[in-house]
């Protein structure tokens, strides 16, 4: 108004390579020092808790094995916000559909009991799971390729929902997911089949693979077959997929199901891994709202997804180990995540536009 | 009749139904101007909690709710910062400030958590009226606040639907183009509507720790109320006295699980009870929605959409 400069935005014909890998990057440094600054008026020290996020994450070998156990449900979680995402579709229910996989893999798990080799086992469970994920937006995924109800909201007041729904089996007496034998209530263990062992004595299970190669297939099915170029013409133009004769209708409730599917696999994963059983304290852990954040980091790339998913994990582990060494607030890690976000999109613009400042001479 | 338990239910509903409508008219000024900000839900925790940490350290209410509001707006800020100046998309802004404020309230309340809320805000005395069977604690029974929110609505009717501001606002929600073409700032306005549906969702917020909750508590204060209230815009069609009818309607079905607890009603598990609100508003959505029912509903059409003069 009164200032005689103005910040001009000139769309960039092409953003610079280097441009889409530095964004990223100086926005988790941003967000470092932006937490400094906060933990250094809250009466933290920046320093002490950083390192010791470090050392509780990335640079001992327990920690790097904790950060890849953790990983591996944030690639799922994060893959099945990015697949939607894509498309201009916002599965911000993941955390919900998560609950779903983790209730469907406990089922399977239970039911079929001893009778199969794990072999079979294991992949039915995770189906299962993955399938129980992909029922629990189904509803969601009709209305909105149907009516256009905003799959925003609706995602999310079903986690809602799903949170409850964890807690009724677990909490209520008698309850089929409910161990018989103890008097607290506790989920009950699933068939020795359908678990695996980890590696050795840490905490990572074999289940790293099925993420990494979920992701790499998925990046594979976008960039190289005809759904994900459908997908890609529906994204950029409704209009132009319309005339090209592609169905929006069916490619959104696809497109939902398998962003619910892949969101309930990271609740079947933690089943046949650490849990063999339903941990009803997942509601509070925030695993799927974590994947929007490494989805929206990876800006939707499903294979740089692994390596956000892989960060994110890492100020996690760091932030809980943080709880157990210091006083400091394990939240300060949710934080980050946050604040990592918010400098990544403001990012975003210095990659899509030349950003000036003029000088206007007269003020206005 | 007062200690009815139905009708302190309808009492409590109303009380409830501050927040919802506090945060829901917050989140409506910002959409008309045509900006999302899905992070009511963050705004509403670190609200809450730093209300409730001023007034905690100042023995003061006021400076509780003043500071609520002035995180809200804070907060809202950044949004408005990433929508409108860095054009950033506005959904992913909107949940990394629900994560982010998630995490600041977590942060800030953890040296507190559990401690009991001393300073309250204690409902007004009407004298004889408040101790009328069913008008007492229904109209009569409620804080300064609930009052507040109720005007709130009214005002922002005549102020949306009456005045040339509000004409200007609901231009700038609908056909940024056109205002711009009339000499007006849509950046500026979008940012100081932004900023006031902050303070909104910070009074919201406040008031729900100050009025509501015995302490902080990360995990149960606002459960969710953030998304209802956005909910809660579409179904009021963007219109600001509807929004109360659906709040209260709203806060009918949060206070029921708990009443019927009380009652000892067992029929209905509790968690199925607790997902009531929430399927509630799932399924009002739906009935709502009709093919192309954006517009007859009264969406802002520019909603969501960042104005680039230079491009047109």
């Amino acid at each position: 108004m009164g200032i005689p400069v103005r910040i001009t935005f000139e769309q960039r014909g092409d953003a610079p390579r280097r441009l889409s890998l530095l964004v990223p990057m100086g926005s988790v440094v941003a967000a470092l020092v932006f937490g400094a600054v906060f933990l250094l008026a809250t009466g933290y020290s920046p320093l002490d808790t950083y390192s010791n996020m470090l050392s509780g994450s990335f640079a001992t070998s327990r920690g790097v094995t904790d950060t890849l156990a953790l990983a591996t449900v944030l690639i799922c979680t994060g893959v099945a916000a990015a697949f939607a995402f894509q498309m201009n579709v916002y599965n911000i229910g993941g955390e919900g559909q998560l609950y779903l996989g983790l209730i469907g893999a406990a089922w399977a798990g239970i039911s079929l009991g001893e009778h199969l080799p794990s072999l079979v086992m294991v992949p039915l469970v995770l189906a299962v799971g993955a399938l129980s994920g992909a029922a629990w937006i189904f509803v969601p995924a009709w209305v909105r390729s149907r009516l256009g109800t905003s799959e925003i909201v609706s995602t999310l007041l079903l986690t809602y929902v799903g949170a409850s729904l964890v807690e009724y089996v677990i909490y209520t007496p008698g309850s089929y997911f409910r161990n018989p034998n103890t008097p607290f209530p506790q989920g009950r263990l699933v068939a020795a089949s359908a678990k695996l062992d980890p590696f050795g004595d840490s905490r990572l299970y074999p289940t790293i693979i099925v993420s990494v190669v979920v992701a790499v297939a998925l990046a594979w099915v976008v960039r190289r077959t005809e759904y994900g170029y459908r997908i890609k013409v529906i994204a950029d133009s409704p209009k132009a997929a319309q005339y090209a004769g592609i169905s929006a209708r069916r490619t959104t409730m696809s497109v939902m199901l398998v962003s619910g599917a892949l969101a309930g696999l990271g609740g079947a994963l933690l089943v046949v891994g650490p849990y063999g059983k339903i941990e009803p304290s997942i509601v509070n852990l925030g695993y799927g709202y974590a994947g929007i954040v490494i989805a929206a980091l990876a800006r939707n790339n499903l294979a740089a997804i692994v390596v956000s998913a892989v960060l994110f994990s890492g100020l996690r582990v760091g932030g809980e180990k943080l709880q157990i060494t210091t006083d400091t607030p394990i939240h300060i890690g949710v934080m980050l995540q946050g604040a990592i976000l918010l400098f990544a999109l403001g990012g975003e613009a210095f990659r899509r536009y030349r950003i000036r400042i003029v000088r206007t001479g007269v003020a206005t | 009749m007062n200690s009815n338990i139905w009708v302190l239910m309808t009492g409590d509903s109303v009380a409830i139904a501050t927040t919802l409508v506090l945060a829901a008219l917050g989140a409506l000024f910002t959409e008309r101007s045509g900006v999302l900000n899905l992070g009511v839900e963050g705004i509403l925790l670190s609200s809450a909690v730093s209300s409730f940490l001023a007034a905690d350290a100042s023995g003061s209410i006021w400076l509780g709710l003043a500071v609520g509001c002035l995180v809200g707006a804070a907060l809202a800020g950044i949004h408005g910062a990433l929508s409108v100046v860095f054009r950033a998309n506005q959904i992913v802004a909107g949940l990394a400030l629900v994560i982010f404020g998630t995490g600041l309230a977590n942060f800030l309340g953890k040296p507190v958590e559990g401690k009991p809320v001393t300073t309250t805000i204690k409902p007004l005395s009407f004298g004889a009226l408040s101790d009328m069977p069913l008008l007492g604690p229904v109209v009569f029974g409620h804080d300064v606040v609930t009052y507040l929110a109720l005007v709130l609505a009214v005002a922002s009717s005549i102020y949306l639907f009456r005045t040339r501001p509000g004409l200007e606002l609901r231009a700038t929600g609908d056909d940024p183009a056109t205002v711009d073409a009339q000499g007006l700032s849509v950046a500026s306005i979008r940012i100081r509507y932004t900023l006031f549906g902050g303070v909104l969702i910070g009074l919201g917020g406040s008031w729900l720790m100050l009025a509501q909750s015995a302490a902080w508590h990360q995990a149960a204060t606002t459960n969710g109320l953030g998304w209802i209230a956005l909910a809660l815009v579409v179904f009021a069609g963007w219109r600001p006295v509807r929004i109360v009818f659906g709040a209260v309607l709203f806060g009918f079905t949060l206070q029921l699980p708990f009443t019927l607890q009380a009652e000892q009603i067992t029929v209905i598990p509790s968690a199925v009870m607790q997902m009531l609100p929430y399927l509630a508003t799932l399924v009002a959505m739906i009935a709502l929605s009709r093919p192309g029912s954006r517009n007859l509903l009264g969406a802002p059409r520019a909603l969501g959409q960042p104005f680039v003069r230079d491009e047109r």
